[in-house]
């Protein structure tokens, strides 16, 4: 080994490294230990001589690339740098820290600063729903080609009004455990719709906003074909308790797809790479926002719509939950900076 | 392939370099990713109905949970705690880390998983399932889907659109071995090969680390022991050593070599004269002239 060779016999480089190698494994152990059971089992002590050796270590990379052509040495430095890197700048936000900067500066402030984009989410469904409208009444048989089958389960044109109506109302013989399947199901299906929205939004944000035309079509239709039987009052108010969220939701990760999307159309100075970079801070925030409302829509949706039978509680519960997101969107962290 | 790399800066400031993750790893860990998750759900969900706890509306109502946290949040939540790493990610021995060299920040984990969705689940399921008919449309489909598949295979860093989206690299995890230091090891066995100044002006950088990595791994077989003589010969024939060269001394010869050729070149870096090859001597005429000769 090393130690046993007296010093001044070595170069230069060999005496560098025999004089620091101990450190090296030292540090190497300590790294073990941090990779298999976390930071938590570390001493004070020792985390303090983690941080030092960790400088140490890449101090003795800096001088071995000036001094040593050890190829050996040189690998050895360098992964046992990288290896200590990654342990020393680890993730050290607390999960609740982040969760409560989220929701009080983090959300709102990406959604205020999303004017355009959120213009297209909700253009996109709100032009959808009038085409549909519009398609339907000049020929009902439109119906057949937007809504798939499986989908419209008999409400379709030509079905009798009380069918109609009943389909409003009908709680379907549900109890409470099947209510929590359907919220629980609901909820992962349009979780991950809004997902997907939201991630086509790369390829120029013109998937996202086929998707969300799509379904305002889907729902300009399904209202028409209401409205025909003289039930408009009544399916908005079926609509709106969980419709005023849950749309929203699929027109905000329309939106955070759309801001990808002209990054990526429009990246200014910027290379697009680095465009979608800095879009994708506040699009993914919008994603969240999306799956967030989704959760809160699926609860609604599987359990309320089904408990509460009148027009006017539907519509005040619906739009009541629209006005707190509002609110929420709109007021909550305006005093504190604009984070980095 | 190619191994490429990728160079970090930490704040520290010094340089560190990682291996960018090979096409296959990163495969093989979305590969194992899914077979754990989706085994492991439907392993549950055997154990669940074969003990009968749970009646069936409250199974499913679990069910359509699970599979919804089993895509996403499953890497989303495993990449934080284990800081980059998913369980595919390590025992494929890759991790993810920033491409900044700060640490890797929950957005960035967030960002490059949700587009999972489009990168990985869609293109995977409507491949496999096959919802794509012959029509034009459902070609154009199947190879947009298997360009996106494969955009990480198509640049330098082999990102896919969530890394380019989050400023992530996906790395394999270093290795560390610490060799022997050659020139500590043999400078005992000194057995008088001496070489002069002019002897070790012939080689450079390169020429001097292979000849490290033939030192390595000292021969057993005959074939071995005939390919370090030859390239003692050619060595010897090369720097001009005039002396005869024992075919039991050439193992010696090469270390002794080794050792005064890294001495040299290590005290001619020191003085601004660094020699990357052989070929140091001619290029000396292209670049700026240096003082110390």
């Amino acid at each position: 080994m090393a130690q046993d060779i007296q010093s001044a016999d070595l170069i230069r480089s060999a005496r560098f490294r025999s004089e620091r190698e101990d450190s090296w494994k030292r540090l190497e152990t300590l790294l073990a230990r941090v990779e298999k059971s976390g930071t938590k089992t570390l001493s004070y002590s020792e985390a303090r001589d983690l941080a030092s050796l960790y400088r140490q270590a890449m101090n003795s990379l800096s001088v071995a690339r000036s001094i040593s052509m050890d190829k050996a040495l040189m690998k050895y430095l360098e992964a046992l740098c990288a290896r200590a890197y990654l342990v020393v700048y680890a993730p050290q936000e607390s999960a609740v820290g982040v969760v409560q900067k989220l929701f009080v500066s983090g959300i709102p402030q990406a959604f205020r600063r999303s004017l355009l984009p959120l213009l297209i989410g909700f253009g996109a469904m709100i032009i959808g729903c009038l085409v549909g409208v519009l398609l339907y009444q000049q020929d009902p048989s439109w119906y057949f080609t937007f809504v798939p089958p499986e989908l419209a389960a008999g409400r379709s044109p030509g079905a009798s009004v009380s069918y109609l109506r009943d389909s409003l109302y009908d709680t379907g013989g549900r109890d409470g455990d099947t209510m929590g399947t359907f919220a629980s199901f609901l909820f992962s299906h349009n979780t991950r719709i809004a997902i997907f929205i939201f991630a086509l939004g790369v390829f120029a944000a013109l998937p996202s906003f086929a998707l969300t035309f799509y379904n305002g079509v889907l729902l300009g239709a399904f209202v028409a074909l209401y409205a025909e039987a003289g039930l408009l009052l009544d399916v908005f108010a079926w609509l709106s308790i969980h419709g005023v969220t849950e749309l929203s939701a699929i027109c905000v990760a329309c939106a955070g797809g759309a801001k990808l999307g002209l990054a990526v159309l429009n990246p200014g100075n910027l290379t697009r790479r680095a465009a979608l970079k800095e879009a994708g801070r506040d699009a993914v925030k919008l994603a969240i926002l999306a799956g967030l409302m989704l959760i809160v829509a699926a609860f609604v949706e599987g359990f309320l719509r089904q408990m509460v039978q009148t027009i006017w509680l539907r519509l005040t519960i619906g739009w009541g939950l629209g006005l707190v997101w509002l609110a929420w969107l709109l007021l909550s962290g305006r005093k504190e900076e604009p984070e980095t | 392939m190619t191994a490429h790399t990728a160079d970090i800066t930490p704040p520290e400031g010094v340089q560190v370099s990682f291996d960018i993750s090979s096409a296959g790893a990163r495969f093989g860990a979305q590969f194992l990713d899914i077979l754990i998750t989706f085994g492991g759900l439907l392993a549950f969900f055997f154990v669940m109905i074969w003990l009968q706890v749970f009646d069936w509306a409250l199974l499913g109502t679990l069910f359509f949970l699970l599979i919804f946290l089993i895509r996403v949040p499953y890497y989303i939540f495993a990449e934080l705690v284990w800081n980059g790493r998913t369980l595919g990610k390590k025992i494929a021995k890759i991790r993810v880390i920033s491409a900044d060299g700060r640490r890797l920040t929950p957005h960035q984990i967030v960002a490059r998983n949700l587009m999972k969705e489009v990168e990985v689940f869609m293109p995977l399921t409507t491949l496999f399932a096959g919802e794509f008919s012959s029509t034009w449309t459902g070609w154009a489909l199947a190879i947009w889907m298997i360009a996106i598949l494969a955009v990480p295979l198509f640049n330098k860093r082999r990102q896919r659109l969530g890394d380019m989206l989050a400023g992530t690299l996906v790395v394999d995890q270093p290795k560390l071995v610490l060799m022997p230091d050659l020139a500590a090891q043999n400078v005992d066995a000194a057995t008088g090969f001496v070489f002069d100044a002019g002897q070790l002006e012939v080689y450079g950088r390169y020429e001097l680390q292979v000849l490290e990595e033939i030192l390595r791994a000292e021969p057993k077989s005959p074939e071995a022991k005939e390919k370090v003589d030859h390239v003692a010969r050619t060595i010897a024939r090369k720097i001009g050593y005039r002396q005869q060269l024992l075919s039991k001394d050439t193992w010696v010869f090469l270390s002794d070599f080794y050792r005064q050729q890294r001495e040299f070149l290590e005290s001619r870096h020191l003085f601004g004269d660094t020699r990357e090859n052989k070929f140091h001597g001619d290029a000396e005429t292209d670049q700026v002239p240096r003082k110390s000769g």
